[in-house]
């Protein structure tokens, strides 16, 4: 068996606090069946086991990582024999072996008030219930293993940020079953993706098991790098394939409820939808990745001595999902041009202002160091929040602001102006930034 | 063994090593010496392809760290300055994930940890929980899940460090005897007396380049010869040095030289000293004092 899972086994699963849980579980239960009568205990489970795998095993998932940084137990692991995939699932699931317990316990008193809808409902809110927990957890021990790059040593911000995620995307899924009676009814709801009607529930369930492979694919990946494996562009790639189709495929929502108000047609509405998955993407990773202005200086050198195949498969993700970002908006310019539309300049202006704002980022990492993410999202903030306050409507709100109805060409001047300069400081920081 | 050659490693805004080259000869045990900062744990890093060189390459038994750092893994056992134990689990567990985790098959793991625990001397303490154990059995413990794959190599990042005299000495022949078993050491320390005991050979690493740019081999300064004068003169070194003598260190009253030859040719010597009218006290071989040799090429 796995050595990583079985060495979780013995850690995470002694018999003490197996029979803890299961005692304070079952006291719970009987309590809540005194209380309130049997019928209602399903929603005491429900909300235990949420507690379990999803707000407790967010946690331990996240410190499956954190926690052998913390206990200086990592560079062992990373010099084992171990590979990815084994790493993963023996810390994804024997770190929270005890949580998994605690939820196994819980899931037969959810399901049990299902039994008289089908044995097809039944498995189908357990299977909900299992992967959701799975997607939380995956989530958090991705990012896990996204924030240990940045080296902040502080484990507890880092495991509380990662439990937050972990908690926030699970929760973003959960609505439509937040209850027996909601999950029952949410197929009642239908809704359009890509021209195609689906009911909201399957909908939803696909959207989680696609979206839970993804979490995994993204941990197996940061682990080979953990590990020391190379990583290519090519899953960050296909992830960004899969989120722009994703989002692109809700353009028929979008177009029946702007109806005759929308200007655009063809194809300009789910590329639009898509680049807008690809900016978030560039800016969450610009925000996330170290930036580490010493491997910069190494790419730089690479592309200058003409190894540009080994520059390209060193890409960090936020230069490739910026690079996918300028491609697709700049797609989308040309669309909106050619069909006469004034956003077609406000698509080129906003890529000068995502150039300046992906370049504040790596510029103030290497000014401010680790803080220095937090520093651009001040610096971003105050552009794009407290100038415009400042200068309130004016003509020259267009300098700082891409999307202004009047003064396009205005902001399309400004937006790339400020994306050169900020790009060429930050390339001379690169040169400057050498050692002492 | 280990080749590394013109290493270069960067931190944001610092550069910790600066070019380094040097080899390690196979079933030696090299010291690594140098003061705090100096880039010495993140030389072993990069030896142990747990780090990627901005410049330079390291190879470790013909294989170069960038392109093959797993195969490395598997052929080297480190264990870092600050390590760390799992300390809820038993002593026999914490060996035998240790030979899991390397590689080792599921029927072949529990004699390997008890192997290894023979090696490192925990053979009688199995079942007790590492977290009771003490600072130097916790270390024997760490070398231990080190060596428990019989890695061809193995990186000791001050292992000494905190250690009281009987555990230190017990760390010496623990080493001296894996060396004995044919493996390749290289040991990392700022303590010079503990390395006197079992190094054959000597780097120093100052500010990031090799102080004096080359490998001190400890047996050639373990035949240096001291001199002292009873009454001091100033031209003791040009004496010596025109006798045929390398002089390593020299004072009025004293000096530590190299001679190459045998009996004889020390005979000749100190007969020349006393016809020269030096009156000569001491004239003996001794034991390599790495401080000397330390001070000596940090000054360079």
């Amino acid at each position: 068996m796995n050595p990583e899972f079985v060495r979780n086994l013995w850690l995470e699963a002694t018999p003490f606090r197996l029979a803890l849980i299961t005692g304070i579980l079952l006291l719970a239960f009987a309590a809540s069946s005194t209380l309130t009568g049997f019928g209602s205990t399903h929603g005491v489970a429900l909300a235990l086991y949420w507690f379990f795998v999803v707000l407790w095993g967010t946690r331990s998932a996240a410190l499956a990582v954190v926690g052998e940084i913390r206990e200086r137990t990592w560079d062992s692991q990373k010099l084992s024999a171990i590979g990815p995939v084994e790493m993963v699932w023996g810390k994804l699931f024997g770190a929270t072996i005890h949580n998994w317990f605690g939820g196994l316990i819980c899931l037969p008193v959810i399901l049990a008030p299902l039994w008289q809808d089908g044995w097809a409902a039944c498995l189908t809110y357990g299977v909900i219930l299992l992967v959701m927990g799975v997607f939380a957890q995956s989530v958090a021990l991705l990012s896990s293993l996204v924030l240990i790059r940045r080296q902040t040593g502080n484990w507890r911000l880092d495991t509380f940020l990662c439990q937050v995620a972990g908690v926030l995307t699970a929760t973003a899924f959960y609505s439509p079953w937040s209850s027996q009676n909601a999950f029952l009814r949410s197929n009642d709801i239908n809704l359009v993706w890509w021209g195609h009607d689906f009911g909201l529930g399957n909908f939803q369930l696909v959207s989680l098991l696609l979206f839970t492979a993804w979490a995994l694919i993204g941990c197996w990946r940061a682990m080979r790098s953990e590990l020391r494996f190379a990583n290519g562009p090519f899953v960050w790639l296909g992830w960004l394939a899969f989120i722009s189709l994703f989002d692109a495929g809700f353009w028929n929502l979008i177009e029946s409820r702007a109806g005759d108000r929308l200007t655009v047609h063809g194809a300009v509405l789910p590329l639009g939808l898509a680049w807008v998955a690809l900016l978030a993407s560039g800016y969450g990773m610009a925000f996330l990745e170290p930036k580490d202005p010493v491997r910069l200086r190494w790419l730089v050198e690479q592309v200058q001595a003409g190894r540009i195949t080994r520059a390209l498969l060193a890409l960090d993700s936020w230069m490739l999902s910026y690079g996918a970002a300028v491609a697709m908006g700049l797609l989308l310019a040309v669309l909106l041009v050619l069909q006469g539309s004034a956003l077609g300049l406000a698509a080129i202006a906003m890529l000068g202002f995502f150039t300046r704002d992906i370049a504040i980022f790596v510029l103030m990492r290497m000014l401010a160091g680790g803080k220095g993410d937090f520093a651009a999202v001040a610096v971003l903030a105050a552009l794009y929040l407290l100038v415009p306050l400042i200068l309130h409507g004016s003509p020259a709100t267009a300098l700082v602001v891409p999307l202004t109805p009047s003064g396009a060409m205005l902001s399309v001047l400004s937006g790339w102006a400020q994306g050169i300069g900020v790009a060429f400081w930050v390339t001379r920081s690169i040169r400057c930034h050498f050692y002492a | 063994m280990i080749e590394v050659r013109d290493l270069v490693f960067e931190y944001p805004g610092h550069r910790a090593l600066h070019g380094i080259s040097l080899s390690v000869a196979q079933g030696a045990i090299t010291a690594l010496v140098g003061p705090n900062g100096a880039g010495k744990t993140t030389l072993l890093r990069c030896m142990a392809a747990l780090e990627t060189p901005y410049g330079g390459s390291v190879a470790i038994d013909g294989l170069d760290t960038r392109e093959a750092p797993r195969a490395i893994h598997s052929r080297l056992g480190y264990l870092p300055d600050f390590f760390g134990l799992y300390d809820a689990l038993s002593v026999r567990r914490c060996l035998h994930y240790a030979a899991r985790a390397h590689g080792i098959a599921p029927g072949h793991a529990a004699e390997a940890a008890k192997a290894a625990a023979v090696r490192v001397g925990l053979q009688d303490r199995m079942e007790q929980p590492a977290g009771a154990l003490s600072r130097g059995l916790r270390q024997r413990l760490a070398i231990g899940q080190a060596i428990v794959h019989q890695p061809r190599v193995l990186l000791l990042d001050e292992p000494a460090a905190g250690l009281d005299p009987q555990a230190r000495r017990d760390l010496s022949e623990l080493l001296l005897s894996l060396k004995a078993g044919g493996m390749t050491l290289v040991v990392s320390s700022h303590i010079l007396a503990e390395l006197q005991d079992y190094s054959d050979r000597m780097i120093i690493v100052d500010h990031g380049r090799i102080a004096g740019g080359e490998t001190i081999s400890l047996h050639d300064a373990a035949s240096r010869l001291r001199i002292v004068l009873a009454a001091p003169r100033g031209d003791l070194a040009q004496v010596l040095t025109g006798q045929g003598a390398q002089v390593f260190l020299a004072g009025d009253d004293s000096a530590l030289i190299t001679l190459s030859g045998g009996t004889a040719e020390r005979a000749e010597l100190l007969a020349a000293l006393v016809r020269a009218g030096f009156a000569v006290a001491e004239f003996a071989e001794e034991k390599a004092d790495l401080e000397d040799v330390y001070f000596s090429k940090v000054r360079t």
